[in-house]
This record gives structure tokens, sequence and C-alpha cells, in this order.
């Protein structure tokens, strides 16, 4: 079983509140942007606006706001609890391990893995991860909205996104190699540092500094090496994908102005769809550093092994 | 001619010796038994130039700074201390010595058969791959390394407290062999490997006494 799947059933309440709380607070928002198309629609059709339809625009209003303070502040604390079940799991394993095999466990490597793959899984945890999931929940939420509402502007904001989501799919996986060689050698480097610092006796006694030295800096030079290729890399992706993100908002003005000048649809709603479109546009343009995110962080996380039991 | 007068050590607040003497002649086999936590890593350390005695003297083969003592010693430790290099390079540290010399090292502790296993031989890389070493292996390598530097005295820090009993063989029998003109200093819990030691000494709380005669050699 890999160690997020053990992550994930260990903090299985958390997770599904996370995850239901993500739900509601996205489902609230759009339901909100729909009741403000449906304001704007109502005035350029000079309707009345009855009272209830003010409180119920409120109460969404109110609604939204909470269920999106809920769902990050549940988000955090899920986050934080399958960190520490990482954490945990990962002390618990090097006790038994060194309980079972009953010699001494290799303090170096374990503390090159809980600088770094610990470390960076923590972090992605807690800073990521469910900030990414909410994300893509709205995006999908936000598409599956859209159609509800009217099919020919959904298609025509659809079908360009999904010509950007092969070019994303492409970079990121591009992206995602590049990053990966780069985090082994930042591993390497580290490790290397701490075994150095492990097996310093030795180093002091058959004067090995030179030749240590000598390691870390070729260590170092090749690390400083792949992470500007990350850097360039990721740039250029990025802002390629920015620019072709304009896309479905032009096409989006252009056929949605015109629907609305032929009366096809109502101003309300493209306002609704100009602020839905962005939720899933954003949530696209965000794939590449997503997906090589998550690939780093399920790298990490294989090399790091917790204790199964308990 | 390894010689300590009167020397104190203390780890920040936790003193190990106050004021112990202790000499060993040139082509001594000396044992040190002793509870874990006595100080007998603490006495290698010093002996190797590692640390400096806050008050004493420390003379081996004839120098007293820590540097130069350095020189002087080689040392096989309790953990091999192995580098994320090639096993070359984890021998040689880095420095040159003539194949023959390379040669004559791999003979002497044992490895010779386990490398010519290897694909790339000598030149196999113990980064990522170095849990995949047996300990006999990795001791081994360390005692190689040990051999290699050929500095006239041999430290011992309970070099076979890794490893099993066939492996513990093994490897004693390597050191054994190329200790037999050196002086040695050997580390252990396990009495039965100092056979044939010149004297055997028990530490307890940061003194010596010598086994071998009956006497306490100091008394604070
Ligand atoms: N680096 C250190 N810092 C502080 N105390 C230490 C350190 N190394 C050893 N000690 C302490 O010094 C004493 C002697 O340790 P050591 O020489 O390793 O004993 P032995 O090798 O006989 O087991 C022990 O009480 C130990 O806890
Ligand atoms: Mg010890």
């Amino acid at each position: 079983m890999s160690v997020l799947r053990i992550l994930i059933k260990r903090n299985r309440i958390w997770v599904a509140i996370s995850i239901i709380l993500s739900l509601v607070a996205n489902l609230t928002n759009m339901i909100y942007m729909y009741y403000v198309g449906e304001l704007v629609n109502k005035i350029e059709e000079r309707a009345v606006v009855s009272m209830a339809f003010i409180v119920l625009l409120a109460a969404f209003i109110l609604l939204s706001v909470a269920t999106l303070f809920m769902n990050q502040y549940v988000g955090r604390i899920t986050a934080e609890k399958m960190a520490h079940t990482l954490r945990i799991g990962y002390a618990s394993k090097l006790i038994h391990r060194s309980a079972e095999q009953g010699k001494e466990c290799d303090t170096a490597a374990a503390m090159s893995v809980a600088q770094n793959e610990l470390a960076q899984s923590d972090g992605y945890l807690t800073n990521t991860f469910f900030d990414i999931t909410g994300m893509l929940f709205t995006g999908i939420l936000a598409m599956a909205f859209m159609f509800l509402q009217n099919v020919l502007l959904t298609l025509v904001l659809l079908i360009p996104t999904l010509l950007i989501l092969i070019y994303v799919g492409f970079s990121s996986r591009s992206l995602s190699t590049i990053v990966s060689a780069a985090q082994d050698e930042k591993r390497k480097m580290n490790q290397a540092g701490f075994t150095t610092v492990h097996a310093f006796p030795a180093v002091k006694i058959f004067e090995g500094e030179e030749l240590c030295k000598k390691a870390m800096d070729e260590r170092l030079v090749s690390w400083t090496k792949h992470q500007t290729k990350v850097g360039r890399f990721a740039a250029l992706y990025n802002t390629l994908s920015g620019i072709l993100s304009r896309v479905p908002l032009m096409l989006l003005l252009l056929a949605g102005g015109y629907m609305v000048i032929k009366g096809k649809i109502l101003m309300g709603t493209l306002i609704l769809f100009l602020n839905l479109q962005n939720s899933l546009t954003q949530a696209i343009m965000n794939l590449p550093n997503w997906i090589a995110g998550f690939k780093v962080f399920t790298t990490n996380l294989s090399r790091i092994e917790i204790e199964k039991r308990g | 001619m390894i010689e300590l007068r009167n020397v104190t050590y203390k780890y920040e607040d936790h003193p190990v010796f106050q004021g112990i003497s202790f000499r060993v002649e040139k082509g001594q086999k000396v044992g040190i038994v002793g509870e874990s936590g006595c100080g007998k890593s603490t006495l290698l350390k010093l002996i190797a130039g590692l640390y400096t005695p806050a008050s004493g003297e420390i003379i081996v083969a004839g120098k007293s700074a820590a540097a130069e003592i350095t020189k002087k010693v080689t040392v096989v430790m309790q953990s091999p201390m192995l580098l994320p290099m090639s096993i070359r390079e984890n021998i040689t540290m880095g420095h040159d010595y003539p194949e023959e010399w390379i040669d004559m090292v791999i003979d002497a502790a044992n490895i010779r058969s386990w490398i010519d296993t290897l694909d790339k031989g000598l030149d196999t890389y113990l980064g990522d791959r170095a849990d995949e070493l047996s300990g006999g292996q990795a001791q081994r390598i360390a005692i190689a390394r040990a051999i290699c530097k050929n500095a006239e005295i041999l430290l011992l820090d309970e070099p076979t407290s890794a490893l099993d009993g066939e492996n513990a063989a093994c490897v004693l029998e390597a050191l054994n062999r190329y200790a037999a003109d050196k002086t040695v200093i050997h580390v252990t819990h396990r009495p039965e490997h100092l056979s044939g030691y010149d004297r055997i000494f028990s530490m307890k709380a940061g003194k010596l006494s010598d086994e071998t005669a009956g006497v306490i050699i100091y008394e604070s």
C-alpha cells in the first residue's frame, strides 16, 4: 500500500470532511455567482427584484464566505494531521527497524530523509495539497455548472481549453522529469553532506577532507545546473501557458458578446460565464505546476518508509 | 609507543577521564574491555588525536600535537563510516597509492573475491546502494581503508560488534594477520577476541585496571 493511501486512510474522517466542505464551498460560491448573473438579467429586463431574491442573494454571499473559511480551516487541519501521521510513521518505523534488526539505524540516511523527503512532503501537504484539490474541484464544478447554463457558450470555452490542456499535458510531463532530476541531485548533495558529517572521524583520521570537499563541490555544481534548467523551463512553459490562457477568454468575449447583441443570451449569463471561466482556466493553467509538484511529492513519499502497523 | 600522562577529558560538563595515565610499548597488543559508556571510545579518540585533552599529555609515536598524532594511527571503528563514493575512494580516501599496494590491501582485508563479482569492481559506487552492502562487506571496506593507511598504530573500536559470528571471525582474522608487527589497542566487549594479546585492561567509569597483572594502574 502506498504511503499516500495510508495517510489518507488513517485520517479518512478529516479527509472526507475536507472534500465535502470543498464541494459545498464551491457549490455555494457558484450558486452565489449564478444569483449575481440573475440579478443582472432582472435589471436588464427591467423586471421586479423581489425581497426574497435579495435575501437569498445575501444568504448565499454569507454562506459562501463561511464555507470558504471552513473549507480552508479544515483543509489546514487535515493537512497537518496527515503530515503528523507521516512524521510519526517515519519515526516509529526507524525505532521498530532498529529494534528488530538489533542494530543502530543509519543516522546519516535518516537525517537526510528527515531534511529532504520528509520536510518537503510535509511542506507540500500543509501548503499545497488541499489548495490544489480545492482548485481542481472548482474547475470541474465550474465546467459542469456552465454546461447546465448554456451548452454552446460552454463549448466555445471548452474546446480551446482542451487544446491548451494537451499542451499543458506535454509541458508538465517534460517539466516534471526535469524537476525530479533536479530533486534527485539535491538529495544526493544533501546525502553527501550528511554522510560526511556522520563519517567525520574517519574523514579526519584518513585525511579525506580534500576528497570530500571535491565531491561536495561537484554535487553542488551539478545541482545548480539542474536547478537553473528547472527555472528556465518553468518560466518558458508558464509564459506560454499564460498567453494561451487568454485565448478562451477572448473567444468567450467575442462569441458571448455577439450572442448578447443578437439577444440569444442575457448579459447576466455572460457575466456568470466570465466569472466561472476564470476558475476553469486558472485550474487548467496551473495543472503543469501541480502535476510536477504532485510527482515530486509522490516520489518523496516513495522514499519514506513509514510504519504500517498501528 | 603510546603514553597518556595524567589526562583529563570531559564532554561539556560530563567528565570521562580525571587524570588517567596509561602506557603501551611499541609492538604491544593491548585489549580493553568494559561496559558501554565507561569511556573506551573516548580513550581511542584521544589516542587518535580526534580530541584534545583538557589537561595532561598524550604522546603517540613521539608526537604530542593532535594533528601529528592522527598521522601515526589508523582506526577501525564500530560502524564502517563509508562515504557515498566508489569503493576505491572509500579505501584510499582520495590519496594516491601504487596499484600493487591497493591489490595487497584488498587481499589483506579479505574482499578480493567479493569485488571480483562486481561489474565495476573497485569503481563500484557506494552511494545510494550503500544499504545493499552487508554489514560484513561494509566493515571489511573500512578495514581495507585502515590497512591502506598503513600507520604503525592500529586502534580497533569494537570492529566486529555489528557482525554475526562468521563475518566477525573473518574480519578478525584479516585484522590479526595485518597487525602482526603493529602496535594494537583493541576495544571489545568479547574478551575471547583478545587471545594472544600482551595485556588486557578492564575499564570502569574512566579508570583502567590491568587484568593481566591484576593491578589497578590508575586510581583517582
Ligand atoms: N559526543 C559526546 N558528547 C557528550 N557525551 C558523550 C559524547 N560521546 C560520549 N559521551 C559520553 O561519554 C561517556 C563515555 O562514552 P564512550 O567513550 O563512547 O563509552 P564506551 O565507548 O565505553 O561505550 C558516556 O557516558 C557517553 O554518554
Ligand atoms: Mg564505544
